[in-house]
Order: C-alpha cells, then structure tokens, then sequence
C-alpha cells in the first residue's frame, strides 16, 4: 500500500469520536428528556396552569435571550467553517464570540430569575416555581459547562493547536454547544410560550 | 480499525492508580465491587437477625457498630440497613463487578481490540465511581444516620420530612454520580463493540457474552440519565428548597407529585433489571457451550432473544406501579407486555439446555456456577409470572414473596454469574489459577443456601408476610412464621459464611496460586487463544483475523486432524489444512506499527 496516501490520516479515529459524541449526546437528551416528562406530568395533572395565584412569567427578555444563545450557536458554526478553510485566526475570533455570547445568555438568565423572583414566584411557589427555577438552573449549568469548554478550546486555537486536519476536538465541543442550544429552545417554547 | 499502541506507563500511579488500561481498570472496579459485596452482604446479615432474633443485640457487628443500643437494631436503624443493603448491593456491588469488571476486561480481549474507544474516558468512570463511593460512606456517618427511604428512594419518605439530615441526600448525589459513571463507561463499551472488533469479527461472530455486555451498555446509556434526572430533582427538592415531589397542604399553591419520582424510578428501574442480568446470559451462554464441549445451540436464536428483551424491557416498566392507582387498561398494556418477555426468555433458556444436552460436560467451577445460574434464574423467573399478573400481583405485592422473586433473578442469578465469570477470567486476569476444590465448596454453599434463603422468602410471602417489617412478629397473623424466618436466617448466615471460603482462595490464588496457562480451560474466544495469562499492556502484538465464531466444538474431523476438540476463532479450519499448510491463512494484518 506504499503507493496509496492517505489524505485524512485521522478520519476513522475521527468519526469513533463522533459516534461516542453522538451517543453521549443521546444520554444527555434522555436525561433532559425525563425532565421533560416530569414537567408534562405535572402539566397534565393540573387543573389550571400556570396554578391561579402565581405571577406571570415575561417574555421579552428570555425570547431575547434564546436570540443571543442561537447567535453564540451560529458564531461556533462558523468558526468551525473557518478552521476547516484554514483561517486560524478567525476561528479564535468566533470563538470568542460564542463564548462572550454564552455569557451574555446567563447574564441575562440572571436577570430573569432576579424579576421573576421579585415578582413573587420562588423555588417553593408549588410545582410551577420548582419547574421553572429547576429546568433553567439545570440548563444554566450546562451553559456554564459549555462557556468553559468554550474558553478552553479558544486557549488552545490561540496557541495554535488546531488545523484544517485536526478540526475534531474543536467541533466536538460544538456539538455539544448546539445540543444545549436545541434544549433551550425546546424550554423557552415549553416554559414561556405555550 | 487501526489502533495505536499507548507506551506503558512506568511510574506506579500511572500505571496502577490512574491507569487508562482496560484490564487494570478491571481491577480496580472487581476489588472495590467486592468490598461492597462484603458490607452489602453483612447488612443483609443484619436484617436477617433482626427477623430472626428482633431485638436482641447483633453479635459482632453490633458491639462495634451499634453500641448505644447494647447492639440492638432501633427501628430507624433498621430502614437504613435496608436501604443501604439494596442501594449498595444494586449500584456499588453487582453493578461494577459485573459491568465494571468483566465488561472492562472482556470487551476488549474478546473482540480484539487493544483498549477501549476512550481509554481516558474510562478512567474517569471508574474515578466517578470511586467518588461516589465515598458518598455511599459518608452517608453512613451522617448525624441522623444513612439513607433511609428504601433502595426505591420513593418521596415523600426522600424527602426532608420523612428522611431528614444528611443521610439521604448523599446517597441521592451518589446515585447520581455512579450513574454518571455507568454512562461513561456505557458510551465506551458501545463505541468499542461498533468501531474496534478485530478484522473479521463479524456481528455474529461476537461471544456471547459481548452481546450480553453491549446490549446492557446501550440499556445503560438510554435509562441511566433518567434515573440521574430523578436524583437530580430530589436532590433539588431536599437542598433547594423546590417541590418537584412535595405534595399537600404544606406546599400552598399547587403542590408536586410524589407519583412522579415513581415513574422516572422505574422508566430506569425495569431496564436496569436487565442491565442486571443481559450479561449473566451472555457469560452463561459461552461457558455452558465451552464446558459442555459444544457449540452454543442456535446462537443466533439467542442473540436476537437477547435483543427482544432489551427492546422489550423498555416498555413493561408499570408493572412495578400496578398498586398504584393506574387506569386498569393500561395495567393490562403493561402485564401483556410484561408476560411477553417470558417469551425471548424462555428462547435463552431452551438454548441452555439444548447446549448441555449430551454435551461433554466438564463440571469446572465457572460451569458449576453457571449452571447454578440457570437453576436459580428459572426457579425467579417462574415465580415472576405470579407477579406479572396483575390479579395475583395484587395479592403478592408488598409480601416477601417479592423480595424472594426478585433476589432469586436480580441478585442470586446476577451473583452465580459473576462469580461464574471471576472463576473463569481469574487466570487470565491475575495469571494464577484459583483453588478448584475450594470453589467447589464455595458453589455448593452458595448454590443450596441461596434456593433455601430466597425459597424461604417465597413461601413466608405467600403466606402473607409483609415485606418492610421491623418487627413481622407484633401481627398475630405472622407470629406463626417466626420459625420459618428463623430457619431462613440460618441459611442466609451459613451463604455469608461460605463467601468466607471465596476470600480465602481469592486471596491466596493471588498471593501463591499456582500459574495459569495461557489456556487453562482449552476454549476457542481470543482472550484464551492469543493473550497470554495475563495478556500484555497492548493485549495483541498482532491484532488477529477471526475466520469464525466463538462456539466451535466436537467436530469429529478437527479432533482426528488436531487431537483437540475445538478450533480457535483465527486458525483456518479443515479444507485449508487438507489443501496447503499455509494457503487458507489469512495474513494476519500489521497494524499499529506507525
């Protein structure tokens, strides 16, 4: 086989990482997931929800807010597409974007659970306040996760570590970035809309 | 696939702490499981004392344990024992013994592969597991004692009011980080099985017992996070302050469910059963068809059985609920379902006796305790269908029958199994072989004391024994069955005391057995026939091509042109030996040499 070269040395290596990553997402989604099923269980059994009494969740600021995580999803796109074109330094720039966007999100998550908080609705407010303080402080911690693995990878492209060869441990990280983004949009709809 | 050879490390805490080798990882999760099969065992110990003599001091444990009582167990107590016997037993003692072990050591070997997918991956599972692990201890030295809620963990008894203080939330954290564990280590064994068998190890040419440990892993991956989510949320209800599962007047506006924790429970709960057992079959499988000498009947039938009941066991999860309160027609959905897993199961089971059926039978210590495992898991799985049923489940539930039902499924059979698998791998794994007459004694004890302990269970549950009490004797109707518990008690001492007898040859077969061959049993898988015992870091200098299955034995031809009665998985078989000596070799692929 002297003759043949191979022009992706990494690609089997590559797409067992790929696999693992997908199946690790999958056990992610299952446990979101019976988040989710909680949270219809408890939908379903209720009489009136939200309960009458409880104050009223808004809805600007967090519809913004999913906004500005779906941008830090779109910012981590193309940073990927720009490490696969070679350009090294605009990957650490998107990079810094969708970091600095991820963290806007929890600023501004802070903030909603400050108003919602003043407005009267508390962690002890019943099933509707668990629901709402539970599934967004267990997704914010993903978020939190994700800023650092975020900040870790743009280290890394700083110092040059990754090239349109190498682009699996920067697109890992990705995955993982827009499966938290599906999950928000999944409870902003749940949570805010319907 | 190609895969690279890692360096071995040199330094002790790389090479024996935090090691990225599969079979020292093994290890790792073989010892720590067996010390918690030895405190899960001695709480059981309790809880048969307390029904055998309640309260009179424990000798032993309870001088050291339980002074402030004089060595009696206090009724609070007593629910912490039992707790922490099911929990510990459940997630800290077959779990990594059977998972964590064999599924450590044998994936790789018996495809093989060099290591796991993810070998790093790997060692964060087992140090995932070693901090829950510590949670699991403190929460026996929490102030107002252990966890207290049942191995169930059902709310409103987990929640602050019923099981205050630090006890019970511990061990909702550590539920959660072992299952964080069992993921990691899931994700690798699936990718593992997919990506690294060796080049033409096919599908159906896997052992057995891989299809058992991949089935298990995929179980794991699927139904693990949710019982995380369900420790997740009580663990907020108990230190956050949310009424995720607070439900009444206490709570004001429209209070939490209860039932819901039930539902994520066993959504988890009836996959882990099987999580439990889909390797035991696995391993059984192989070593009936290995020690009978024959192939394993109709392999395939068993392999796709494995798969049904994997599929199945994802949807019967409400016959835990049937005394609920559920709608009657989805009851009968899931007792219909339920019994519908009988089916692949008795699949399995047929195929067991039809491979020892005239078979060669060597009665080795691994075959014994395999065929203890099919003893027992019959003897279980019979009795389940009394439980399946929704109209005789009414009557049996909550009675120790179904504390008899499921330790004969769950835990004799898991047990027999694993020990089946540490009788057989113990060469391979430690080079040395184990004292042959003592686990012949180590079986019979085990095998007898087991029917009689969880038989006895049986017939004082089907005599209306309710299954959580302290103290059965202060209801007349009970008092009569002081005898049989009694009796109960005694074969459970004498099955704790016949594990004395395994330590005892465990420790010294490692300390000064006798070294193994490197294929002691004379069986065809990889691990015996191109590792040597132990097999080295890399485990294949020269990953083999595998010409066939695993269960190629008795053919008359091979034992007149080879003296022996089986062929391995990569040696070319008789037309290539009749033609050429070396023309039906496959070459075997140089691999990893970069």
């Amino acid at each position: 086989m002297g003759d043949v070269v191979e022009l992706r040395p990494r690609a089997r290596e590559d797409f067992t990482s790929v696999i693992g990553m997908m199946i690790a997402l999958g056990a992610w989604a299952m446990m979101f997931g019976a988040l989710f099923f909680m949270y219809a269980g408890m939908r379903s059994h209720a009489l009136m929800w939200p309960p009458p009494g409880v104050p009223r969740l808004p809805i600007g600021l967090p519809a913004l807010n999913t906004a500005v995580l779906l941008a830090s999803s779109g910012a981590f796109s193309l940073g990927l597409r720009s490490l696969r074109k070679g350009e090294r330094r605009a990957l650490s720039a998107w990079l810094a974007a969708a970091a600095a966007l991820g963290t806007t999100f929890l600023a501004l998550q802070v903030v909603v659970w400050r108003d919602v908080w003043a407005s009267g609705l508390q962690p002890s407010t019943g099933a509707y306040g668990s629901v709402f303080y539970g599934l967004t402080a267990l997704h914010a911690v993903h978020v939190a996760a994700g800023i650092l693995v975020i900040l870790l990878v743009l280290v890394r492209s700083l110092l040059g570590k990754y090239t349109e060869h190498n682009v699996m441990p920067v697109r890992l990280p990705g995955m993982f970035w827009h499966f938290v983004d599906a999950v928000w949009v999944l409870m902003f709809v749940s949570l805010y809309l319907l | 696939m190609e895969q690279h050879i890692h360096p071995e490390p040199k330094a002790f805490i790389w090479k024996y702490v935090f090691s990225i080798d599969h079979k020292v990882i093994a290890k790792q999760f073989l010892w720590t499981g067996l010390m918690f099969l030895a405190l899960g065992g001695t709480l059981a110990m309790m809880i048969r004392w307390q029904w055998a003599y309640p309260k009179t001091a424990v000798p032993v444990v309870g001088a050291l344990f339980l002074s402030h009582t004089g060595g009696a167990i206090t009724p609070p107590t007593y629910t912490s024992i039992f707790t922490m016997h099911g929990l510990i037993m459940i997630f800290w003692a077959i779990t990594p013994i059977l998972i964590g072990a064999f599924g450590n050591f044998c994936i790789p070997l018996m495809i093989g592969a060099r290591d796991m997918a993810f070998p790093k991956l790997n060692m964060y599972s087992y140090w995932m597991f070693f901090a829950s692990s510590v949670l699991v201890i403190l929460s026996f030295t929490s102030q107002l004692g252990a966890a207290s809620a049942g191995w169930t963990t059902y709310p409103p008894l987990s929640t602050n009011v019923g099981a205050p203080g630090w006890g019970q939330t511990y061990m909702a954290l550590a539920i959660f980080a072992t299952g964080v564990s069992t993921i990691m280590g899931g994700i690798n064994y699936i990718v593992t099985v997919i990506r690294y068998r060796a080049p033409g190890m096919t599908w159906f040419r896997l052992p057995l017992t891989i299809w058992g440990m991949w089935l298990t892993a995929i179980l794991n991956v699927l139904f693990v996070p949710v019982l995380g989510s369900a420790a997740l949320l009580l663990s907020l209800d108990r230190l956050a302050g949310t009424h995720f599962f607070v439900a009444g007047a206490a709570v004001g506006i429209q209070g939490g469910d209860p039932m819901l924790f039930q539902h994520l429970f066993w959504i988890f709960g009836h996959p882990e059963v099987y999580i439990l057992i889909l390797p035991v079959w696995g391993i059984v499988g192989d070593i009936l068809s290995f020690f009978s000498r024959k192939p394993a009947f109709w392999y395939k039938g068993s392999v796709f059985a494995m798969i049904a009941v994997t599929v199945l066991s994802a949807v019967v999860y409400g016959h835990h609920m049937y005394q609920t309160g559920m709608a009657p027609l989805l009851g009968l959905g899931f007792e219909m379902l339920t019994l519908a897993i009988s089916v692949p199961a008795v699949v399995l089971f047929v195929n067991w006796l039809n491979t020892i059926w005239k078979g060669s039978l060597r009665l080795e210590v691994p075959m014994l305790f395999a065929l203890g495992m099919v003893f027992v898991f019959g003897a279980g799985g019979l009795t389940g269908l009394l439980l399946g049923t929704i109209s005789t489940d009414i009557y049996l539930h909550d009675t120790m029958y179904v504390v008899g039902h499921f330790h004969l499924t769950m835990a004799a059979a898991s047990f027999l199994g694993s020990f089946s698998a540490l009788y057989f791998w113990f060469p391979k794994m430690y080079g040395k072989q184990m004292d042959q007459n003592l686990g012949k004694v180590h079986f019979w004890g085990s095998v007898v004391f087991i029917t009689l302990v969880f038989g006895g269970q049986l017939v004082a549950g089907y005599s209306g024994q309710h299954r959580r009490l302290f103290e059965p004797y202060q209801y007349t109707y009970i008092r009569h069955l002081a005898p049989l518990n009694r009796w109960t008690s005694f074969a459970a001492f004498a099955l704790g005391a016949t594990q004395l007898i395994f330590v005892v040859n465990f420790i010294k077969s490692i300390l000064m057995g006798k070294k193994a061959e490197q294929n002691p049993w004379h069986v065809s898988t990889l691990e015996w026939t191109h590792c040597a015992s132990p097999p080295i870091y890399h485990n294949f200098d020269i990953v083999p091509t595998v010409v066939r299955g695993a269960h190629e034995y008795a053919d008359p031809a091979v034992k007149k042109k080879f003296g022996r009665d089986y062929l391995d998985q990569v040696e070319p078989g008789l037309s290539a030996v009749d033609e050429d000596s070396s023309a039906g070799m496959p070459e075997p692929e140089a691999i990893g040499a970069e």
